[in-house]
């Protein structure tokens, strides 16, 4: 057996497959982004409230942070439909809960946008924190990119009921 | 909004169709067919038109915003008729 037929069946045998091809089973996810968003926030304040670094406590936050952000990229693919396969097109309602769900997503950015750029404008005359290091800047950027990944995903699962118990599958 | 009432799994039941053969016949996912027949989502006028040309009925038949009778009364219904002629 070659080395290539190997790896093909190693990626068969754990199932990298499914999410590859998007085999999954759409799922509500109706609270699992609301954790994976608490991760993020709480990893963010973990690593930048640390002034020298790095100790025991960047670390964790580094890992909760980075640990959300993975799973925010890997939440799409569990969740409600958002791309369509060659096999599986998106049919008429999941247009519908997709274009709606990245509407609403999109306002909720916005505003956060906003307030955040407002809260930077007061910081520093009110003495108060703001991201300084690089990488605060950096990880506040990825922050965001989960967060967009999340959103649609989340309010998705509260937009389409939950799925029907008989599938007839 | 006004609830939009179907008659899709009288006539699946019927016909003896399940959900992902409709499904593909009018080209949607087969939860899609699960949520209309639960009421929970409202289809677009051309896949209202593709099921009940499906099923070769008028969309009138499949869909009202009234309602439908239940099976059991409109044979019941049906018998008192057939009792009176």
């Amino acid at each position: 057996m070659s080395l290539l037929k190997k790896l093909d069946d190693l990626v068969y045998a754990i199932g990298i497959d499914k999410i590859l091809f998007r085999k999954v089973r759409p799922r509500s996810l109706r609270w699992i982004p609301l954790f994976v968003l608490a991760a993020l926030i709480v990893g963010y304040v973990l690593m930048a409230s640390i002034a020298s670094r790095p100790t025991a406590k960047f670390f964790v936050g580094w890992l909760l942070f980075y640990g959300a952000y993975m799973t925010a990229m890997l939440l799409r693919t569990f969740g409600p439909r958002f791309v369509a396969t060659a096999r599986d097109p998106l049919d008429e309602r999941e247009l519908t809960v997709k274009a709606r769900a990245y509407a609403t997503s999109g306002i909720g950015i916005t505003v956060l946008a906003m307030l955040g750029c407002c809260y930077m404008a007061g910081a520093e005359p009110l003495g108060i924190w703001r991201p300084h290091m690089p990488n605060d800047w950096i990880s506040l950027a990825l922050g965001l990119q989960a967060i967009a990944m999340l959103l649609p995903t989340w309010i998705a699962s509260w937009l389409q009921p939950p799925p029907l118990a008989d599938q007839e599958d | 909004m006004s609830n939009l009432y179907n008659r899709i799994a009288v006539f699946r039941a019927e016909r003896g169709v399940s959900r992902r053969e409709l499904a593909e016949a009018v080209g949607v996912n087969n939860q899609t067919i699960g949520y209309l027949e639960r009421g929970d989502y409202k289809p677009s006028l051309e896949l209202a038109m593709k099921i009940a040309a499906y099923f070769g009925v008028s969309v009138e038949l499949l869909f009202s915003f009234q309602r439908f009778e239940s099976v059991a009364d409109t044979l019941r219904r049906a018998a008192a008729a057939g009792d009176q002629q």
